[in-house]
């Protein structure tokens, strides 16, 4: 019975990793959204997954929550903003494809050297996943810093946080489910806020490539 | 009650601008009427407080308010109502859509603060922060040019992630804890995840540590990841600036105190300090230094933010008396900057420049807006009358006491080349023959009124620090020192 909970969080967390990855080696956001999408879909599995093998009926919640927000709405609103922003792709960011992989496997890595001690503290039958999370984390943190579109960026950010859910899943079976509400709320306005930014970052410099922010240095 | 004064009128005040359209002056009118009540709450938790009760409130104590979260709480309230009184939207150059936003943002933005201070939940304290990011980034642009759209994308990217990594950093911390705790909502409350760190495992809580410090430092200026807050400050409407600059930091700061104190029960006096000591001096560092070259005086104000953020994050490294130091630091920089940003707009207002360059004959032109600037001014370096020279004075020897001469000397040293960059600026600035295209000459004006009481305020935190804010601070160390 653990064994086959500890096996089902394993390849749900390396396929919400490697959705991340998409990131680095794709470079149509469309690309980016459907990873995404998927990648969403994963954790309310994993959410689904936690909760039916801990015995934790709150996290079908959770599971429902994230479908609904993070596996249908934002990325209708990104597929919308993408289609307006359909000619802009992520031609030439800061560090490419093949040293951006390079970079994401020693992040992986760096995260399974991290985690090491919260694996050894941990009892849990999901603690084998924990690294994969902390590398997911690491991976959409490079992603941001790296990419040049504001667009991807956002991909990038929704990633990271999708990295930090799955992190708490595994690691605590979720946080209490008042404080999950909140962060719903916040992910998706700070995910509003965001879109309204990338809009008028179009308007006024019309291009959402971030390069183009150089005004302000010093 | 009191927690019901000190949240609601923001919330009523923002839903006054939302449900009335077109803006009219009489909703910034009883915004900044309704804005005193919560400074009236402060006060009124502060004399609980020295009274030794904790008030608390709401389904499992979810608010809670001590010493320290009354700090904040005061710090917060009044500079919301500096900028309730002095923003938008109160007979001034701005239009109706721009000063109705700036009302229901900037109350929004206040009561998620107050919130984040006074709710004992370490979750809840999380999400109000990020909402801080959501509340104030969209009044960066208020005035919609490339430089301010710029501004507020890297604010709301790097404080989004910043805050991202300190909810991974509370999660980390929250795995052993749950297991000893249980999953309920309380297993979040700071008062229990004190109580039992001594039982949580040191590795993974230091850990926990470095994600919460890099996240919450993000959103409290912490050198490297400052990055963002010289355009942001600078960029934002006056009164926004106010805000970020005087309490934002030092919320965010309050939830580094908040599990800096739990982080030490756990693995013991050592660990946490010494890494908030290392990124203080490296924020006094580039602060100190940027100083020199500004040639844009709101960035000016914004580089000496980032220089007091690492100068209390040196003094929470040193110890109880360093402690204490860093939360008379805390307040003096609260009523500081918020002025001195506030001072700043008005001389935006006039000159239509925020070039060091292009002001000229400061003290000519605004004889009073100019006289108070360069009070400030000195205030904000560290000169006598001034409460900033009383905390940084106890800073230094907090750091004396503790034996650690050589992080002061660098500080000591930093802070001198702060000191004579500001003034060869603010000299350039106050004397000289005004531009032609500028009026020479200043009316009063009500709006004088509170900036010259917070300058007399901060002349009567420098002259002997009152008994009230004595115990109150006395408490603090008790509470983050224990």
């Amino acid at each position: 019975m653990d064994t086959l909970f500890a096996r089902l969080v394993v390849l749900e967390s390396s396929a919400a990793l490697i959705l991340g990855l998409v990131l680095l080696w794709r470079r149509g956001v469309p690309a980016y959204v459907s990873a995404f999408t998927w990648q969403s879909i994963v954790l309310a599995a994993t959410a689904a997954t936690v909760g039916w093998f801990g015995h934790h009926g709150e996290l079908y919640v959770v599971a429902a929550l994230l479908v609904l927000v993070k596996g249908i709405a934002i990325p209708r609103l990104l597929g919308r903003m993408e289609r307006r922003f359909a000619t802009q792709r992520e031609l030439a960011p800061y560090v490419n494809t093949a040293t951006s992989l390079v970079v994401a496997g020693l992040l992986v890595l760096f995260g399974h050297a991290v985690m090491r001690p919260v694996v050894a503290a941990s009892e849990l039958p999901t603690r084998a996943a924990m690294p994969l999370a902390m590398g997911l984390v690491l991976v959409s943190l490079f992603v941001v810093v790296s990419r040049k579109k504001a667009l991807t960026q956002v991909v990038g950010f929704l990633m990271l946080e999708n990295g930090i859910a799955l992190l708490a899943l595994l690691g605590a079976y979720g946080v209490p489910l008042l404080v999950e509400l909140g962060v719903f709320l916040d992910a998706l306005m700070g995910f509003l806020v965001m879109q309204i930014f990338v809009y008028r970052i179009q308007e006024t410099f019309e291009t959402i490539d971030v390069d183009q922010l150089d005004r302000l240095r010093h | 009650m009191i927690f019901a004064l000190l949240l609601l009128p923001g919330l009523a005040s923002a839903l006054l601008a939302l449900v009335v359209r077109p803006y009219r002056a009489a909703v910034g009118g009883i915004n900044a009427a309704l804005s005193l009540v919560p400074v009236g709450a402060a006060v009124a938790l502060w004399r609980e407080v020295l009274a030794g009760r904790v008030p608390v409130a709401g389904p499992d104590d979810v608010l809670r308010a001590d010493a320290l979260s009354t700090l904040l709480a005061f710090c917060v309230s009044v500079v919301g109502a500096l900028a309730a009184w002095l923003g938008p939207g109160l007979g001034d150059g701005w239009n109706g859509g721009q000063a109705r936003r700036f009302r229901i943002f900037a109350n929004l933005f206040t009561v998620t603060m107050l919130f984040a201070v006074t709710t004992d939940n370490v979750g809840f304290m999380w999400v109000a922060i990020e909402a801080t990011t959501i509340t104030s980034a969209l009044l960066i642009p208020l005035h919609a040019s490339k430089a301010s759209v710029e501004a507020s994308w890297k604010y709301i990217l790097i404080g989004s992630v910043g805050i991202a990594l300190a909810f991974a950093g509370t999660v980390l911390a929250y795995f052993d804890f749950s297991t000893l705790v249980g999953r309920d909502t309380a297993a979040l409350s700071w008062v229990v995840l004190r109580d039992v760190a001594p039982a949580l495992n040191p590795r993974v809580l230091e850990l926990g540590f470095v994600f919460i410090l890099i996240g919450y430092g993000t959103k409290a200026g912490v050198a490297p990841m400052h990055t963002w807050l010289p355009d942001a400050h600078s960029e934002a409407p006056a009164a926004l600036s106010a805000m970020l600059s005087g309490v934002l930091l030092a919320v965010a700061l309050y939830a580094i105190v908040r599990w800096q104190t739990v982080v030490r029960a756990a693995v013991g006096h050592g660990f946490a300090e010494n890494v908030i000591g290392l990124l203080g001096v490296l924020s006094l560092a580039i602060g100190a230094l940027s100083l020199v070259a500004q040639r844009n005086y709101k960035r000016l104000l914004a580089y000496s933010s980032i220089e007091h953020t690492g100068l209390i994050c040196v003094g929470l490294g040193l110890g109880p008396l360093g402690v204490f130091a860093s939360m008379l630091h805390l307040l003096n920089h609260s009523v500081a900057k918020s002025m001195m940003f506030l001072l700043a707009g008005r001389v935006l207002l006039r000159y239509r420049t925020a070039e060091i360059d292009g002001v000229t004959g400061l003290l000519r032109v605004m004889p009073w807006t100019g006289g108070l600037f360069a009070a400030g001014m000195l205030a904000v370096i560290g000169l006598p009358p001034f409460g900033m020279f009383v905390s940084e004075f106890a800073l230094v020897r907090a750091g004396f006491a503790g034996d650690r001469s050589v992080t002061i000397a660098l500080v000591l040293a930093l802070l001198a080349v702060g000191f004579v960059g500001v003034l060869a600026h603010l000299n350039r600035m106050l004397y000289g023959p005004p531009p032609s295209a500028v009026s020479v000459g200043e009316r009063g004006g009500w709006a004088l009124v509170p900036l010259g009481a917070c300058l007399a305020a901060l002349v009567v935190l420098g002259l002997a620090v009152p008994p009230a804010v004595h115990d109150l601070l006395t408490r603090i160390v008790g509470i983050v020192t224990p």
